[in-house]
């Protein structure tokens, strides 16, 4: 009896511990973080406390573009005038970003300007970065099933497909259809005689925090089997995704433990260029299939 | 003797065990549902990010709130769920309720579209109040989904406008007129780095963005009504 009891007792602490670590929160950290960035004075406010920048692409924070931002000491602006090439630090707070340190390295005759102007200014500079057919995809890092780093350059000379998942995704229109679609698609790969052999199959979660290696490889066991062949799973950590995100139209939304996002299915030639994207999910496995083989055969050129 | 004591003092022992085993069962079962209910409270709580204070705190009193700076309604053409082309001079002279979303957006979008539909039945005789939906992911959100979207709340193709279209035009009108680009973590708000896309906005007839409504709040129907009576019935 006592025994009962004690186990009881245990399995409630055990809840309550396991959900004293669930419910902690996941916003990380709320510190500011300052990137260092370069670009070109275009507009200075007349009381000193904004400027106007092209900027050029701030790593892991930003793509190029024109853009107004805070000045908190207005002395940083002393000896600054439009058209002066300038390094700078952005900082960017929970609530406010500004920027400081900010030093003349030049004076631009313009060209930076005119050679990146466009009809466009703002949110429109990161659309400059979306991705066509024949573009050369970075080759970002991801955290694969096994826990090791890999790159997409790992997969020159095979065409590549990858598509974006959770394993949390409740819905089974959505990251489950893609991984189906992926099986099916692998299977019409393995059984036509006629197909190439250069071809791999890569799944990309969003959610690096949660579908840690382990979590990927049970996810994977689902929709693989005991077959792994040629089919990768790997999660992207937030960095690489926000870029990611930007070339490919990838549209996510984390909303606590769920994520609204929309679906982008990619083939990759050999050398790595975009052969063909297949967006939401109305595509079929023997579309996928076709495209893979096409991408797959264009190693010879 | 000696056992027949001996016995008694086990059964004394058994009957203590089995008391303290049914206070303990009893006391766990009480934890653990108080625990439970915690869970269900704190999930509750959770499942609404957008709003820290949680789902009952949404159905507090909805209040206008006021743009950050003076916002106009830019130019624009874009087309709706018909394949009708649609330009500002079009809504020119009306008073624009709009939302943001993207059909495949399953947690905030439905609800905050379920009040834009409220919204359409409590004006059906305004004929001066145009609803405007916009997307942030044109590339799916073609006119035919729109459709289908628009179907699923019962919305009025000439009073609820779902426009789509070329993106940088999309995020233009909505990035000038409409909302902040929060760029602290491009993954928390609505593609496009826009902030507050749970929000209904409202647009006076010169053109002029008057302020916002928290989309999840469930009183912000009648709010939006009552605002939109405050600014009178102009005969056009």
């Amino acid at each position: 009896m006592k025994t009962i009891v004690v186990k009881c007792l245990t399995l409630f602490c055990a809840l309550l511990f396991a959900h004293s670590i669930l419910a902690m929160p996941t916003g990380g950290d709320q510190s500011t973080k300052s990137y260092s960035a370069r670009g070109v004075v275009e507009k200075i406010a007349p009381d000193l406390r904004q400027v106007t920048i092209h900027h050029q692409a701030i790593p892991g924070y930003m793509m190029e573009m024109t853009m107004d931002f805070n000045v908190k000491n207005t002395n940083e602006l002393s000896g600054i005038s439009p058209k002066d090439e300038i390094t700078f630090t952005l900082v960017v707070g929970e609530n406010d970003e500004w920027v400081e340190s900010i030093r003349r390295v030049g004076h631009s005759a313009g060209t930076m300007t005119n050679k990146m102007s466009m009809p466009m200014e703002m949110s429109h500079g990161m659309m400059m970065a979306e991705l066509k057919p024949g573009d050369l995809l970075p080759d970002y890092a991801l955290m694969a099933e096994d826990g090791q780093q890999i790159h997409f350059s790992d997969f020159r000379g095979k065409a590549l497909a990858f598509t974006f998942f959770f394993t949390r995704c409740p819905l089974p229109d959505y990251c489950p259809r893609m991984n189906n679609n992926f099986e099916q698609t692998r299977k019409i790969l393995s059984t036509d005689t006629n197909a190439p052999t250069n071809w791999q199959f890569l799944s990309i979660s969003f959610d690096p925090e949660f579908d840690t290696p382990d979590v990927l490889l049970n996810y994977a066991d689902v929709y693989r089997g005991d077959n792994t062949n040629r089919w990768l799973f790997a999660a992207a950590s937030t960095n690489v995704l926000a870029d990611v995100a930007l070339r490919l139209d990838l549209m996510v939304m984390r909303q606590g433990d769920n994520i609204s996002h929309n679906l982008r299915t990619v083939v990759l030639d050999p050398q790595g260029r975009i052969y063909k994207q297949f967006d939401s999910n109305q595509w079929t496995p023997q579309q996928l299939a076709d495209a893979i083989m096409q991408a797959a055969h264009l190693s010879s050129q | 003797m000696m056992s027949s004591k001996a016995g008694s003092k086990r059964r004394k022992q058994r009957d203590d065990e089995r008391l303290f085993a049914i206070v303990a069962v009893i006391g766990s079962l009480v934890f653990g549902a108080g625990f439970c209910f915690l869970l269900f409270v704190m999930n509750k709580r959770e499942n609404n990010p957008t709003d820290e204070t949680g789902y009952a705190v949404a159905n507090s009193e909805s209040r206008l709130i006021p743009p950050d700076h003076p916002r106009q309604l830019v130019n624009f053409t874009l087309t709706d769920r018909t394949g009708r082309t649609v330009t500002r001079s079009d809504l020119a002279g009306k008073i624009l309720v709009v939302d943001f979303l993207f059909t495949s957006c399953s947690l905030t979008c439905p609800a905050v579209n379920g009040q834009m539909a409220q919204i359409q039945q409590l004006t059906t005789n305004r004929a001066d109040v145009k609803l405007v939906s916009l997307t942030v992911d044109p590339r799916d959100d073609t006119p035919a989904v729109l459709e289908k979207y628009g179907e699923r709340f019962g919305a009025d193709t000439n009073r609820w406008l779902f426009l789509t279209g070329e993106k940088t035009m999309l995020y233009d009108l909505i990035g000038k007129s409409f909302l902040t680009q929060d760029l602290n973590d491009p993954f928390s708000y609505m593609p496009g780095n826009f902030s507050h896309t749970e929000r209904i906005a409202i647009v006076d007839w010169h053109g002029n963005l008057s302020g916002y409504f928290d989309g999840l709040n469930q009183n912000t129907a009648t709010a939006v009504v009552n605002e939109i009576k405050k600014m009178g019935n102009q005969n056009l």
